[in-house]
């Protein structure tokens, strides 16, 4: 059996498929708008000002359930992209802190994982709009991880 | 106007909202209980087709506020999350409608504090897929009443 996910995660991190076609890939994702930038290894996810992505219609800001969902995908296609797993790794829990109002503009979030067990990953994600040390929130979040590495042959 | 309207009203004023599909069924002193059909566009798996955490999380976070508003009748206020965990106990099964209770269950003078349960549609009974509890400020924003006008 093949798992077209995986295919395409291995053909992403070889290069010869661009990482945007990852998120192109997951639904979710396309309906937030989510892209991703790579310098060298390091990754910038970008959640783009779109008007479906609203919440609170006094202020206009964010819908904190989108800003939410674009860090729980980033930490996804980050494990996926980086650490190399090759499943999507099922979120276990997820804890948002919101610290700033979330404008109507571009977001940004980077990921960075605190502890890779070997079925566990815990993840930290930043997202912030203006400048990188001002987040608007920050997340913490375990996902269960597959128990086969990107390395071995499919079936 | 009753919660119920509120809660519908509050819902069709916010964007994202209503591009998840969120819908109120029922909004009680209490507890208030709300909907989210499946849809292609929430799928977070395209391999297995199962709902994507965030587009449950962003349905906690909406009925939680909904809660507030509920608890708070009939005045009304702007409640930003302030912190929110969801921990996710099961996936639902793909293309199944979740359901969505929420409950303020301690609202100080600057807090709201709120617990959510989500179920799959016709097992509101049954096991929980996800549980979640959150935190809200109660901005006392002069004119807040005019999004549910």
């Amino acid at each position: 059996m093949t798992d077209g996910l995986r295919d395409l995660v291995a053909a992403c991190r070889q290069g010869s498929e661009p990482y945007q076609a990852l998120i192109d890939r997951v639904p979710y994702a396309a309906f937030l708008g989510i892209e991703i930038t790579a310098r060298g290894e390091e990754l910038t996810f970008v959640l783009p000002k779109r008007d479906t992505n609203l919440g609170n219609p006094t202020l206009p800001a964010l819908h904190g359930g989108a800003v939410a969902g674009f860090m729980e995908q980033a930490a996804i296609i980050f494990l996926l992209l980086e650490m190399g797993e090759p499943r999507v790794p099922k979120t276990i829990d997820f804890t948002m802190d919101y610290l700033r109002a979330g404008h109507f503009r571009d977001t940004f979030a980077e990921c960075r994982v605190t502890r890779l067990g070997r079925r566990v990953a815990n993840v930290h994600i930043s997202a912030w709009q203006v400048r990188r040390p001002e987040p608007i929130a920050i997340a913490r979040a375990h996902f269960l991880l597959s128990e086969e590495s990107a390395t071995e042959p499919p079936e | 106007m009753t919660r119920l309207d509120v809660c519908r009203r509050f819902v069709a004023s916010v964007r994202h909202s209503t591009e998840l599909g969120i819908e109120v069924l029922e909004a009680h002193e209490d507890r208030v209980r709300t909907r989210m059909a499946a849809s292609p566009q929430l799928v977070g798996n395209p391999d297995s087709g199962i709902m994507h955490g965030g587009a449950i999380f962003a349905l906690m976070d909406q009925a939680g506020g909904l809660a507030n508003a509920c608890l708070i009748f009939p005045s009304f206020e702007i409640t930003p999350t302030i912190d929110m965990r969801v921990d996710h106990l099961r996936a639902p099964a793909p293309g199944k409608a979740v359901i969505c209770d929420a409950e303020c269950y301690r609202l100080s003078q600057h807090v709201a504090f709120v617990r959510m349960s989500v179920y799959e549609e016709g097992d509101e009974e049954g096991e929980m897929l996800a549980t979640g509890l959150a935190t809200y400020m109660r901005m006392k924003l002069p004119g807040a009443s005019k999004v549910v006008a």
